[in-house]
């Protein structure tokens, strides 16, 4: 029983924490990141499972978790509001070649990571650049300007 | 082949930006989730720093000390424990009648701080009168006797120590899980 609390307000706890981090899952992820992602993980595998190893225990704690995720998942699909909340919404960084400052401080990216999101579509320059969305997923679309 | 049950037509939802890209952007729900990320930055740090003082022990403010009316005995104890982790409370007996040396210790001690050893091991224990009464031969004084705690649950705990008959401590713990 203690497991499963453990896993589910563990759940929330890293929802909240990863929620509050700065958007920049998956491919955004540098390496100074990957040291979060490790080391949150490992600490809180500890106080979910705590001493008892069993294969039981470590079954209840996955299936709690995997519950938990299913009924945010279900949440999400009910109320966009639940959504915005959990995932965010998107955010344009760069509208009509103008930086969006306001949203580049808060989200705390910097041109550079809007240019690497650029080069992959093979655009070289800023100029180029007619608008940059950083999604839900924490990557950045980038619409390129009509150059005709 | 039989279609979906349920259909919907397509609609232009998502709000727009310059009337031509569809993003769905919030900037006004944004900004009301940056005020609550700073809130939750500065909770984050309030706990952080009331862990090192020990608010939610194994630090300065979780040490406390009792000494028993008649200054014979005192105990070094955390007022605040943590569920599955060990502690040690010192108690040390000053002066006491010749021989032996005898230390009562309430039931809460073993059922919500989880006793797990004393040491030195007492030569005989004593149950009843709500808890266990250790007896041990009397070196020179003071005496020092350690009892180890690894509570099992959160909650509150009043616990009592000291020389059977005479001025008894009491002690109140809390155990965070």
């Amino acid at each position: 029983m203690s497991t499963i609390i453990h896993a589910i307000l563990g759940y929330f706890a890293l929802l909240l924490t990863v929620r509050v981090l700065s958007r920049r899952p998956g491919g955004q992820l540098t390496l100074y990141e990957f040291v979060i992602v490790f080391l949150i993980g490992g600490v809180a595998i500890q106080a979910t499972v705590g001493r008892d190893h069993s294969v039981t225990n470590c079954f209840t704690a996955i299936l709690a978790i995997a519950l938990m995720h299913r009924l945010v998942a279900w949440l999400k699909d009910r109320s966009p509001r639940f959504g915005a909340i959990v995932d965010g919404t998107p955010l344009v960084l760069v509208k009509d070649g103008n930086w969006q400052l306001e949203v580049m401080r808060g989200m705390q990216l910097d041109p550079e990571d809007v240019m690497a999101a650029a080069r992959s579509k093979q655009i070289g320059s800023v100029f180029s650049i007619k608008y940059a969305v950083l999604e839900r997923n924490g990557t950045i679309s980038i619409i390129k300007r009509n150059e005709s | 082949m039989a279609g979906p049950a349920f259909k919907r037509p397509v609609t232009d939802s998502v709000a727009k930006i310059n009337h031509e890209l569809a993003v769905g952007e919030d900037l006004v729900f944004q900004r009301k989730w940056w005020r609550f990320e700073r809130a939750i930055w500065v909770l984050f740090i309030l706990i952080i720093a009331l862990d090192c003082m020990g608010a939610f022990g194994r630090g300065p403010l979780a040490n406390a000390r009792i000494e028993s009316t008649d200054h014979a005995v005192e105990a070094d104890y955390e007022r605040i424990e943590r569920t599955g982790t060990p502690s040690m409370m010192t108690v040390k007996v000053r002066e006491t009648a010749p021989d032996p040396i005898e230390l009562f210790v309430s039931d809460s001690a073993v059922s919500g701080l989880g006793l797990r050893r004393v040491i030195p091991a007492p030569e005989t224990t004593t149950v009843g009168s709500g808890g266990f009464t250790y007896r041990f031969p009397r070196g020179s004084l003071p005496a020092v006797v350690r009892f180890e705690f690894e509570p099992v649950g959160a909650g509150v705990y009043h616990i009592t120590v000291g020389r059977p008959g005479e001025a008894l401590m009491h002690m109140t713990v809390a155990v965070v899980p």
